[in-house]
C-alpha cells in the first residue's frame, strides 16, 4: 500500500506514516481479512515490518552461506592434492557453479538487503519502506527462488554445471543435458524479480520518506551507497533478466538465440551478461562500504572524512560501473579497439575506489581508535579491499590480463573483493547492528576470536591463488597434474578454507552464547546506544520498536544523533551535553498506527516454484502455479487497505509519554503533529 | 616500446610478499616450493610473451608500493591512533570533517599514475595485435576436449579438413597437400606464427603461456594470436575456458624446432600412414579399420571412405603419424615417457620409451581414463576390446610415425 501524502508546504512537516489512519474496511470481503497478532510465527511469515523483513533476508542468507560454504569446502578437499577423485568431474562442475550463484544472489546480495530493509528507514527516521507490502513480496520471492534453485539438487538429475556466467553454447540442452542449467535461468529470474521490486521500493523509500530536515547531504553513508547500489539494480537486472529469457527459451522451447549453427554468435550472451554482471560487483561491494563508513567514524570518535567526496565517489562507480563490463572478455576476440577502451575506462574505475581508501584512512587518522569487533572487521575490509582493488588493476592491463583471465589469479582477485571486501563488512555490520536488531550484545571475545581466525584462513585460502594463478593454473578445472608446482600452495589453500568454516563455527557459537547470556539473571540489556554511535537508527530502542520511532525526528545535521549528544564550547571544546539516554526515544509509545501484515506475499511468491518446476517437467504443475499466483493477485488487491478489528492511534492527541531528551524532542513533537497524511 | 628487464629472482620475492599479508614477510625465496613450473605466466619464451611481462612487472611494482604504502598506512594509523589505556573517553579527538585540497590532490594522484600506466597498456595492446610480416599461419580448433592444427602448406586458403565436418571428404587432393595434426603443434622456432583461432562446439580458450597469452576459441567465429618461440623448445598449455565435464583435461603441447627439423616435419607429416610391416600392425591396421575408421581419419588408409566423426563436434583426431606425436588423449598422457622428468615429453624423447600401460588403458576403457559424455556424442566410447584386439592395436597405432 503506497503512502499517500498531501503536498506540505514545510520540510519539516514530511512525515512517513505507513498506512492510512482512517481505514474503510470493506466488511463484505470478509475472505480477504488481513492476519493480525504480533507474536508467533505469523508474525513473521504474514509481515510487512521492514526490520523483520531484514532479518529474515540476513537469516536466510546465512543459512544459504552454510549451503555455499560446504560446496566451497568441497571443491577445496577435492583440490587439497594433485589428480584425487574425491569427486566426479561432473559433480565438482555442479558445485563450483553453485558455490558461485549461491554466494552471489543467495548470500551476498540478500545480507546486503538485510542491511538495507533494517537500516535504511531507521536511519532516514522513517516507519517503513514506501511499500511494505511490496518489500515482503521482495522477501518471499527472494527465499523462494533460492529454494527453487537448490531444489536441483533432488529434481534436475544434476544442478547446474556451466558456471555462474552461464556461456553460450555450453549451456544449451546439447551441451548440458541434465535440468540443471533450466534451474539456473529460471530461479535466477525469480530472485531478480525481487532484486527488482526491492529496487523500486528502496529508491522509493529514499526519495520520499526522509525525515524532515534530511537532505539528500545529510543522508548516512549506508544508506547513500545503498541508494546507488538500488539505482545500479534498477538497471542491471532488467538486462539479466532478458539473457536469462533468451536462454530459458532456448533450452525449453527449441529457439535459437544462442544456436551457432543457427547464426548465432555467442558473444552476444557474453556481452549481455557482463553487461549486469560488472555492475553486479559494485552492487555487491557498495553497500559494505556503507557499512565501513559507519562504523569507522563511531570508533574513531571522529566524524567521516569527505562525506561528499564518500558520497560522489561511490555515485561516480555508480556510473562508470556501466562502461567496464568487457574488461571481463579481454581474452574473447573482440578486437584491439574494444580491448584498449574497456582497458582505460577499467583503470579509472579505481579512482573513486581509491579515493575512498584514503577518505578512510583519513577517518582514522587523528582519532582514538577503539578496536571492537566490528571496528576489526571494518579495518579488515580496507586492508583486504586493498589487495582485491591492486589486483584489478592489474586485470585493467589488457596484455597482462590475456595471462590471469581464467586462472587461480582471478579467483584470488574477486575473492579479495567479495569476501575480503563484502563479506568482511558484513560480518563487522552484524557485530555493529546486533544490539538493535535483537537487543543484545555479540560477546566481543569471541567476536575477535572470530576477526583474527577468519582473517588467517582468508588470506591462507586466497593469498596462494595468486600464485597459482600466474604458475599458470587454470581455474574450473575439477583437478590438477603432478610436477607443476601447484601442489603445495593448494594444500595451503584447503587448510585456509578450513580456518575459514573454523571462523563461522565461532561466529555461530557466539550467537548462541550471547543469547543465551541475555537470558540470565543479571544480564543487562545494552540500551539504545551501545557504541555511542553517530546516526538516528541509535536514538531509538533495541531492539527497534516496530514502529521505529516514538515520534520522527527532525534532522539538522549530518550525524543527528551525535550533535543532539555532544555540544562545542565557547572556547571550541567539544563536550558531551546529554547521555544518550536522555536523548534516545524509548519506543514505548503504542498508538503508532502501523500497516497491517499480509497473507497474500508469500502465497504469491509460493507460486513462482510451481511456474518453474511446471515449465520444466509438466506444464499441468505450471498451470496450478499459475492459478495460485492469480488468486494472490486478487489477495493483495481486494484485501481491505487496513484490519478494522485493529486500535487505531489518533495521532492528533499527541501524547509522548516520558518525554526524553532537551528541546529536539519537542521539536521531533511538532513535526509529527503537523504530519498530515490522506487514505 | 621500452621492455622492462624480467626481474623473476625479486619479482618473485615480491610476490611472497603480496601473498604473505599478515604473514611474516621474510624467507618467501622460491614461490612455488616443490618443484618446477612448466606452465608459468612468468618465465616468457617468446617476444610476444615477453612484452607481455614487462608490462606486467611495471603493474606489479607499481601495485607493491602502493600496497606498503597503504597496508602499512593503516596499520601505523591504527597503531598511533589507538586509543590509550588511560583515556578516560571524555576528551574527543578534534572532529574533522575533510579537507577539499587534499581530497582532489588524492583524487588526482592515483588518476595520474593509472594514466602512465594507460598509456603503456593501450600501446601494447595495439602493437600484439598486429599481424606478423612472414608469419607462418596455422589454423587451431578447439572441440570438447582436444585441439586439431591445420597447416594450409599449399596457401589456396583452404584446409585439408575445411569439409570433412560431417559432411566427407570432398577435396581428398587436400590432404596430399596440407597437414592436420592432434593435439600438438609444431612451430619454427625464431619466426612468428598466425593462428586462427575457431571452434566446433562450445567455447573453449587456447593458451601456451610461454608464448602469449590466451584467446578464446568461439563457435562461428576467427580470432586471431600470434606467438613466436625465441628459442627451440616444448612449451605446454590448456584449455582456459570452462568447456564442459573435461575442461581440466584440455591440454596442449607445442615443439618449436630449428627451421630445417620444421621442413622435415612438414615432410614427413604430407606423407600417407606407413603400411604396418609386422603381422601384429598389420591385424591392429584390421581392428582400425573395423572399429576405428569411422571416426578417426588416417590419410592412406580410409580418406576415401571417410565420412566425418560421429560426435557433435564432427571430428576425432587425425591419427595419420599419431606416433611422432608425444601425448594423446587431449595432450593429458604421455605417449612416451617423460626421460628427464622435467614432466614435458620433449621433442628428442618422442619415439622413445612408449608409455604402453597407459595407452591400453586407455584402449581398454577411454570414458574410465578422462570424464566425457560419450553416450551423449562427445568424447571416445568405450569400444569393449578385447586384449588381443588392444595390442595389435597398439602395435599398429606406434607405427604410425
Amino acid at each position: 500500500m503506497a503512502i499517500v501524502e498531501q503536498p506540505s508546504t514545510s520540510v519539516e512537516a514530511r512525515e512517513l506514516e505507513a498506512g492510512p489512519r482512517h481505514a474503510s474496511p470493506d466488511e463484505a470481503l470478509g475472505v480477504f481479512k488481513r492476519p493480525q497478532g504480533d507474536t508467533g510465527w505469523r508474525s513473521w511469515l504474514f509481515t510487512v515490518d521492514h526490520k523483520k523483513i531484514g532479518i529474515m533476508y540476513g537469516a536466510a542468507a546465512l543459512f544459504f552461506f552454510l549451503i555455499g560454504g560446504v560446496e566451497a569446502l568441497i571443491i577445496r578437499t577435492q583440490l587439497a592434492a594433485p589428480e584425487q577423485e574425491l569427486i566426479s568431474a561432473d559433480l565438482y562442475n555442479q558445485l563450483f557453479t553453485m558455490h558461485g550463484v549461491t554466494m552471489i544472489f543467495l548470500v551476498v546480495m540478500p545480507i546486503g538487503s538485510a542491511f538495507m530493509n533494517y537500516l535504511i528507514p531507521l536511519q532516514i527516521g522513517a516507519r517503513d519502506v514506501a511499500f511494505p507490502r511490496l518489500n515482503a513480496f521482495s522477501f518471499w520471492c527472494f527465499l523462494f527462488g533460492g529454494i527453487f534453485f537448490n531444489s536441483s539438487w533432488f529434481l534436475g538429475g544434476g544442478t547446474a554445471d556451466g558456471g555462474w556466467f552461464a556461456y553460450a553454447p555450453n549451456t544449451s540442452v546439447v551441451f548440458s543435458p541434465s535440468h540443471g542449467m533450466d534451474f539456473y535461468a529460471i530461479g535466477l529470474q525469480i530472485t531478480g524479480i525481487a532484486t527488482l521490486v526491492g529496487a523500486v521500493n528502496l529508491i522509493a523509500t529514499c526519495l520520499n520518506l526522509r525525515a524532515p530536515g534530511m537532505t539528500l547531504m545529510k543522508m548516512p553513508v549506508f544508506t547513500w551507497m545503498s541508494l546507488v547500489t538500488q539505482f545500479l539494480l534498477l538497471f542491471a537486472m532488467p538486462v539479466i533478466s532478458v539473457a536469462l529469457f533468451l536462454l530459458t527459451f532456448d533450452r525449453l522451447f527449441g529457439a535459437n538465440f544462442f544456436n551457432v549453427s543457427a547464426g548465432a554468435d555467442p558473444l552476444l550472451w557474453e556481452h549481455l551478461f557482463w553487461i549486469f554482471g560488472h555492475p553486479e560487483v559494485y552492487i555487491m561491494i557498495l553497500p559494505a562500504f556503507g557499512i565501513v563508513s559507519e562504523t569507522l567514524p563511531v570508533f574513531a570518535r571522529k566524524p567521516i572524512f569527505g562525506y561528499e567526496f564518500i558520497v560522489f565517489s561511490g555515485a561516480a562507480i555508480g556510473f562508470m560501473g556501466w562502461g567496464v563490463w568487457a574488461h571481463h572478455m579481454f581474452a574473447s576476440g573482440m578486437g584491439p579497439i574494444s580491448v584498449a577502451a574497456f582497458a582505460v575506462s577499467t583503470m579509472f574505475i579505481a579512482v573513486p575506489t581509491g579515493v575512498k581508501i584514503l577518505n578512510w584512512m583519513a577517518t582514522m587518522w587523528g582519532g582514538k581508535l577503539s578496536f571492537t569487533t566490528p571496528m576489526l572487521f571494518s579495518i579488515g575490509l580496507v586492508t583486504m579491499f586493498t589487495i582485491g582493488g591492486l589486483s584489478g588493476v592489474s586485470h585493467a592491463v589488457a596484455p597482462a590480463d590475456t595471462q590471469q583471465t581464467d586462472t587461480y589469479y582471478i579467483v584470488a582477485h574477486f575473492h579479495y573483493v567479495l569476501f575480503g571486501g563484502a563479506l568482511f563488512a558484513f560480518v563487522g555490520g552484524f557485530y555493529y547492528w546486533w544490539p538493535k536488531a535483537f537487543g543484545l550484545m555479540l560477546r566481543e571475545n569471541l567476536g575477535k576470536a572470530h576477526f583474527w581466525v577468519m582473517l588467517l584462513g582468508f588470506n591462507l585460502t586466497f593469498g596462494p591463488m595468486h600464485v597459482l594463478g600466474l604458475q599458470g593454473m587454470p581455474r574450473r578445472t575439477h583437478s590438477y597434474f603432478d610436477g607443476y608446482g601447484f601442489n603445495v600452495w593448494n594444500m595451503v589453500a584447503t587448510i585456509g578454507a578450513y580456518l575459514i568454516a573454523l571462523s563461522f563455527l565461532i561466529f555461530f557459537w557466539n550467537i548462541f552464547v550471547s543469547w543465551r547470556d541475555s537470558k540470565k539473571v543479571g544480564w543487562v540489556p545494552p540500551g539504545p546506544d551501545p557504541w555511542d554511535a553517530r546516526t538516528i537508527e541509535w536514538m531509538t530502542a533495541s531492539p527497534a520498536p516496530s514502529h521505529n520511532f516514538d515520534h520522527v525526528p527532525v534532522v539538522t545535521h549530518r550525524d543527528e544523533f551525535w550533535y543532539r549528544k555532544y555540544g562545542e564550547t565557547d572556547d571550541h571544546r567539544i563536550v558531551r551535553i546529554a547521555a544518550a539516554e536522555e536523548v534516545a526515544q524509548t519506543g514505548a509509545r503504542t498508538d503508532v498506527h502501523l500497516p497491517a501484515p499480509s497473507y497474500w506475499p508469500i502465497v504469491l511468491c509460493a507460486s513462482f516454484p510451481l511456474i518453474g518446476w511446471g515449465l520444466i517437467f509438466n506444464l499441468g504443475i505450471a498451470f496450478v502455479g499459475g492459478a495460485i499466483a492469480l488468486l494472490a493477485l486478487f489477495g493483495l488487491a481486494m484485501e481491505p487497505a487496513d484490519d478494522p478489528d485493529a486500535g487505531h492511534g489518533d495521532h492528533h492527541d499527541d501524547h509522548h509519554g516520558p518525554d526524553a531528551g532537551p528541546e529536539a524532542a519537542a521539536a521531533d513533537a511538532d513535526a509529527d503533529k503537523e504530519a498530515t497524511l490522506v487514505d | 616500446m621500452h621492455r622492462f628487464r624480467p626481474l623473476t629472482s625479486r619479482r618473485v620475492r615480491g610476490l611472497g610478499l603480496l601473498t604473505a599479508a599478515g604473514l611474516l614477510l621474510s624467507g618467501c625465496g622460491n614461490i612455488s616450493l616443490d618443484g618446477d613450473t612448466p606452465q608459468t605466466t612468468l618465465e616468457p619464451k617468446g617476444p610476444v610473451a615477453e612484452k607481455i611481462d614487462g608490462l606486467w612487472d611495471l603493474t606489479f611494482w607499481m601495485a607493491v608500493v602502493v600496497f606498503i604504502l597503504v597496508e602499512f598506512g593503516v596499520l601505523f594509523v591504527a597503531w598511533k591512533f589507538r586509543k590509550r589505556k588511560d583515556d578516560t573517553g571524555e576528551e574527543l579527538p578534534e572532529q574533522l570533517h575533510g579537507n577539499t585540497k587534499l581530497e582532489i590532490g588524492w583524487t588526482a594522484l592515483p588518476a595520474v599514475i593509472l594514466a602512465f600506466l594507460a598509456v603503456f597498456t593501450v600501446s601494447t595492446v595495439l602493437d600484439i595485435a598486429e599481424e606478423p610480416e612472414d608469419s607462418t599461419r596455422i589454423r587451431v580448433v578447439g572441440q570438447q576436449w582436444w585441439w586439431s592444427y591445420d597447416y594450409d602448406l599449399d596457401g589456396d586458403g583452404v584446409y585439408a579438413d575445411d569439409d570433412v565436418v560431417q559432411t566427407g571428404i570432398e577435396n581428398p587432393e587436400e590432404y596430399e597437400t596440407d597437414i592436420e595434426v592432434a593435439n600438438e603443434m609444431v612451430i619454427p622456432a625464431g619466426e612468428p606464427v598466425y593462428l586462427e583461432i575457431e571452434s566446433r562446439d562450445v567455447i573453449h580458450s587456447f593458451w601456451i603461456p610461454a608464448l602469449n597469452g590466451k584467446k578464446d576459441a568461439v563457435p562461428g567465429r576467427t580470432h586471431f594470436l600470434s606467438i613466436e618461440a625465441d628459442e627451440p623448445g616444448t612449451f605446454i598449455g590448456q584449455c582456459t575456458e570452462f568447456c564442459g565435464l573435461s575442461h581440466a583435461y584440455m591440454r596442449m603441447v607445442v615443439h618449436a624446432l630449428p627451421r630445417d627439423e620444421y621442413d622435415a616435419w612438414i615432410d614427413g607429416q604430407l606423407e600417407d600412414a606407413a603400411e604396418p610391416e609386422s603381422p601384429e600392425a598389420a591385424a591392429g591396421q584390421e581392428v582400425f579399420s573395423q572399429r576405428c575408421a569411422s571416426c578417426h581419419l588416417v590419410d592412406g588408409l580410409n580418406t576415401e571412405e571417410y565420412n566425418g566423426a560421429t560426435v557433435v563436434a564432427g571430428a576425432a583426431p587425425n591419427l595419420t603419424h599419431v606416433a611422432s606425436r608425444g601425448s594423446f588423449a587431449g595432450s593429458i598422457f604421455p605417449l612416451w615417457r617423460d626421460t628427464d622428468g622435467n614432466d614435458v615429453v620433449d621433442w628428442d624423447e618422442i619415439g622413445g620409451e612408449l608409455n604402453r600401460n597407459q595407452l591400453e588403458a586407455w584402449l581398454r576403457n577411454p570414458p574410465e581414463e578422462k570424464p566425457m559424455a560419450a553416450d551423449d556424442n562427445r568424447g571416445m566410447p568405450n569400444l569393449g576390446l578385447s586384449e588381443a584386439d588392444i595390442d595389435s592395436l597398439v602395435a599398429y597405432l606406434t607405427s604410425l610415425d
